[in-house]
């Protein structure tokens, strides 16, 4: 008898997905936003939707809100098919980016605002707006209205809202975007800490790639009505399916070049930049001479004034411009053929003791493993 | 930074005497004690007093306000109703020509306006009297109540209404629980629009009318026609207070509420 | 295709949005639509002696086919007699320099309340539409007062020992434009100043850093941003004041021709019903392109 795998549903094949979108397609007159998208999230799955400006994925989101109807396709939700029942009528919530809350009630009347549309006994009604301005910490504000709120709290406010009718998917439109750096990075762990005690399945739209990764069990990366790869954080960061996504994501050397063949170290590429070939452990299936590419992570190139002492990977190349991060440093190096490539150092040590200044000539490398091989 | 210059200022102030001049003197000879409207003999308030045993004014002036307290709360409901389906509804067939409707009735000239409602009238065999002056001010007055609705619209947040119908409120409902509180101060001035400019209307009534429903302002009239007289400036006088008090007290309340939301 | 047999429950649901659209829609086309056809209908009709006073346009007699009385003697009868085309063109006279008049003067206000201090514009701005608020009648009747020739403007100007002799005022076209103008002044202001009040004063100052002098400036970035604003007063002053009729009948003579006057008098006095009809129809035949020109930008402002 397998163990039913609880962390990772997708990997396990006995698992039903809670919401399986099928086949969605939705037209503006000409206009394609979503193009044959099928997507399968399981129950308490924290699931980001990433990506640009315009890819489709808030008009995915309020499709599945009922607020835009499919023009193909269908959503089932715990096996019923929702894709034409109304807004008003779906078991899912969803948060608003403007939190859109009622100007005229108080926060009370707020939250208990969905509960009364299900006809629910006062005493119970009353109870559920307790609970829910205790997660969300704002006993004290029962009374107040949304006009004397401040943004972080109207947010709370509107997230308790959406949570008081216990949905079975609470949808999410980039619910930090207004908050502050600091007030971000603290509702974030808030947001997880509430999915998982609340056991809700939670969809957010964002574009930040930071939030994505913290909060996420899986992102799926849309662009132009697609998604392009569906995965866990660290698969997304670290095996990229193609250049969009690890360019997307974080900062990125991409090599170009051709390929010729593995042996012994790996995958060989002859890197247009450096003429000479770079290895990859990661195997390909490709006929040789075909053009490949390989994503390189800033932090995996390492930096150093004197010559490695490794057999393969080595560039030269000069410091053009260094970023100093506090905790980390960003050094753009040039080559020799001037491309220049983006290598992070942490700050280990408070002198710098391997100081590096403008204009040093450095040597770059990395370890086999550390890039992936591109086939688009 | 904007220069508030003396020509701004003499161009208000040439402006308001304008606008005032013509109201104030009417005021002040209401209280004149001669007949005459142009030589000053003195204070009196006879005018007023003969004004108070006019039964013909008197009778006017109570069907005057019932046409304009229907006819007003009708064209409210139904204003509301179309500012709303212009502003939300997105396309729909026979739009063109309802915005056109909608717009055209601002600027038609009351005599059109006046003549075709009143051959419809005919036509339909309705008779003419109270019922049909209130049927023609509900039809210009809610194009007015529309076109402020649909200004207010437009700064409503939209994501409030799908809000409500997220949490599970049927589109009816939103509608009055959620969408009409928060644009209720928008509707209450559009009742108020509607109710002075029936109250003020004389082409169209003159049209639509039939016997025992002149309202105020053709009596008036007919007494104009007949000439200049302290009577008729003591009615105005009247109507223009009742309006200015009216006025003054919805622009206070307007602004107590701003203050109150921006204490908030 | 399982979409399509589902699409029913989707529409049953939002079925109120029908309602919603049908109950302004239907009494519109029954009140406002439908009578311009009515009067179309009785401008092709003759006047009779009867209740009502014109023809009818069906009539059943033993046949099945209804007689059909229609002609053209209406509007015949209007291009005949120079009397209806002077209206015409005179109200289109009287119109424009009101609405020009209208514009020069309604600029200068709204101008001047957009610059002043920012507490002060409230209640300049309630101050001017107060008289709006209270009887237009009310307002134009007040002017016979003053432009009598016995009136308080020669009393006050012969007093001061400016004229001998009183002004002829009263029933001319001046005391019209008179009227007209202080009339429908809130009407040209209010689209002004909303307008102006929400301009940029940074592009003028941008300008005037860029070198231009301030009557330059005017010309060329505030009149053409603020054009707008100028059209939707001139719409509103321009096509009512064609068919007034209060104002030229209170305070114009009888050579004031308008032709609200003129379609009044048929209606009122001569008891000829179909060339009233035919009068109105070609006043809103004069004033469609206006009319739909209005609707087009006001569509496009609230957008």
């Amino acid at each position: 008898m397998t163990e039913t795998n609880t962390t990772e549903p997708w990997l396990d094949s006995s698992q039903k997905p809670y919401i399986q979108i099928e086949n969605v397609t939705k037209k503006f007159g000409d206009f394609t936003a979503i193009d044959n998208l099928s997507l399968d999230i399981y129950k308490n799955e924290f699931f980001s939707l990433l990506g640009p400006s315009g890819c489709g994925k808030t008009t995915l989101l309020r499709m599945l809100a009922g607020f835009e109807r499919f023009t193909e396709g269908r959503v089932l939700v715990d096996g019923e098919d929702i894709s034409e029942i109304p807004p008003h009528l779906r078991p899912i919530n969803m948060m608003f980016q403007s939190y859109a809350l009622f100007p005229h009630l108080t926060v009370e009347k707020n939250i208990a605002f969905g509960l009364k549309q299900d006809k629910l006994p006062d005493n119970i009604i009353n109870q559920r707006v307790e609970e829910m301005l205790q997660l969300v910490e704002l006993t004290d504000f029962a009374k107040r209205k949304p006009g004397q709120l401040s943004g972080g709290q109207s947010q709370r406010v509107a997230l308790a809202r959406s949570l008081a009718k216990q949905p079975k998917l609470l949808l999410l439109d980039e619910p930090l975007g207004a908050l502050d750096k600091r007030l971000r990075e603290q509702t974030q762990f808030e947001l997880m800490d509430i999915q998982e005690k609340l056991e809700v399945t939670f969809v957010i739209v964002t574009h930040d790639q930071e939030e994505a990764m913290t909060v996420s069990s899986r992102i799926g990366v849309m662009d132009s009505g697609k998604l392009i790869q569906v995965a866990t954080p660290t698969q997304i960061y670290e095996a990229p399916i193609n250049r969009e996504v690890a360019d997307f994501i974080g900062d990125v050397n991409i090599f170009k070049g051709i390929y010729k063949g593995q042996d012994a170290k790996g995958t060989q590429l002859l890197s247009e930049d450096s003429k000479s070939i770079i290895y990859a452990t990661q195997k390909v299936d490709v006929p040789v001479g075909n053009r490949i590419w390989f994503a390189l992570r800033p932090e995996k190139l390492e930096i150093t004034r004197k010559l490695p002492e490794v057999d393969c990977n080595i560039l030269k190349g000069k410091i053009e411009d260094i970023g100093y991060g506090g905790s980390f440093s960003t050094y753009h190096v040039k080559l020799e053929n001037g491309r220049q490539l983006t290598a992070i150092r942490a700050n280990r040590e408070r002198t710098a003791e391997h100081h590096l200044t403008w204009g040093d000539e450095v040597y770059l490398h990395w370890s086999p493993d550390s890039a992936v091989v591109l086939l688009s | 930074m904007t220069r508030f210059s003396k020509f701004n200022v003499s161009a208000i102030i040439l402006g308001f005497t304008f606008l005032y001049l013509p109201i104030i003197l009417l005021i002040l000879f209401s209280f004149n004690e001669s007949r005459l409207v142009t030589v000053w003999a003195g204070f009196s308030t006879k005018w007023y007093v003969e004004l108070m045993q006019n039964q013909g004014i008197k009778d006017a002036a109570w069907v005057t306000i019932k046409i304009a307290f229907i006819s007003s709360s009708v064209a409210t409901f139904l204003g509301t109703i179309a500012g709303l389906v212009m502003t939300r509804f997105g396309k729909f067939r026979g739009r063109t020509l309802f915005s056109g409707m909608i717009y055209a009735p601002m600027v038609m000239p009351e005599v059109i306006v006046g003549l075709s409602t009143l051959l419809t009238f005919i036509t339909l065999a309705i008779d003419r009297g109270v019922l049909t002056v209130t049927l023609a001010h509900i039809t210009f007055s809610m194009c007015y109540v529309s076109v402020i609705i649909q200004s207010r619209m437009t700064s409503y947040d939209d994501s409030i209404t799908e809000a409500a119908l997220d949490l599970g409120c049927t589109p009816f409902r939103t509608f009055l629980l959620i969408t009409l509180p928060i644009i209720l101060p928008a509707v209450i001035s559009g009742w108020l629009l509607s109710f002075t400019m029936s109250l003020d209307d004389l082409v169209i009534a003159s049209f639509t009318s039939g016997p025992g429903s002149t309202t105020l302002p053709m009596k008036i009239y007919s007494m104009v026609r007949l000439g200049v007289t302290p009577e008729i400036n003591a009615v105005s006088t009247i109507l223009v207070g009742l309006v200015t008090v009216g006025v003054i007290t919805a622009s206070l309340i307007g602004k107590r509420q701003k203050q109150q939301l921006a204490q908030n | 295709m399982a979409n399509q047999a589902k699409k029913s429950l989707f529409k049953r649901t939002f079925n109120g949005r029908n309602a919603a659209i049908s109950i302004p829609y239907l009494w519109l086309l029954l009140l406002f639509l439908f009578p311009f056809v009515i009067v179309l209908k009785i401008s092709l009709a003759q006047p009779i002696i009867a209740i009502p006073p014109y023809t009818p346009l069906f009539s059943w007699g033993d046949s099945l086919w209804p007689k059909i009385q229609a002609g053209l003697d209406s509007y015949l009868f209007l291009f005949s007699d120079s009397l209806y085309i002077k209206a015409y063109l005179s109200s289109i006279k009287i119109a424009t320099i009101s609405t020009v008049l209208t514009l020069i003067i309604g600029y200068a206000i709204a101008y001047s309340i957009a610059r002043a201090p920012t507490r002060w514009r409230g209640i300049l701005l309630m101050l001017v539409i107060l008289p709006f608020w209270t009887s237009f009648l009310i307002r134009v009747y007040a002017w016979i007062g003053i432009l009598k020739t016995e009136g308080l403007l020669n009393l006050a100007l012969m007093t001061l020992g400016i004229i001998e002799k009183p002004l002829i005022i009263m029933n001319t076209d001046l005391a019209v434009y008179i009227g007209i103008v202080y009339s429908y002044l809130p009407f040209m202001i209010l689209p002004l100043y909303a307008n102006l009040e929400k301009m940029d004063m940074n592009l003028l100052e941008a300008a005037a850093d860029l070198g231009c002098r301030p009557f330059k400036t005017f010309w060329t970035v505030t009149i053409p941003l603020s054009l707008p604003g100028i059209l939707a007063g001139c719409f509103l002053v321009f096509i009512p004041v064609i068919g007034e009729f209060v104002i030229p009948d209170l305070l114009g003579g009888t050579k004031t021709l308008m032709i609200g006057k003129v379609l009044w008098g048929e209606f009122f006095y001569n008891r000829d019903w179909p060339v009233a009809s035919a009068v109105a129809i070609i006043m809103l035949l004069l004033l469609v392109v206006p009319i739909i020109l209005y609707q087009k930008s006001q569509e496009k402002a609230i957008s």
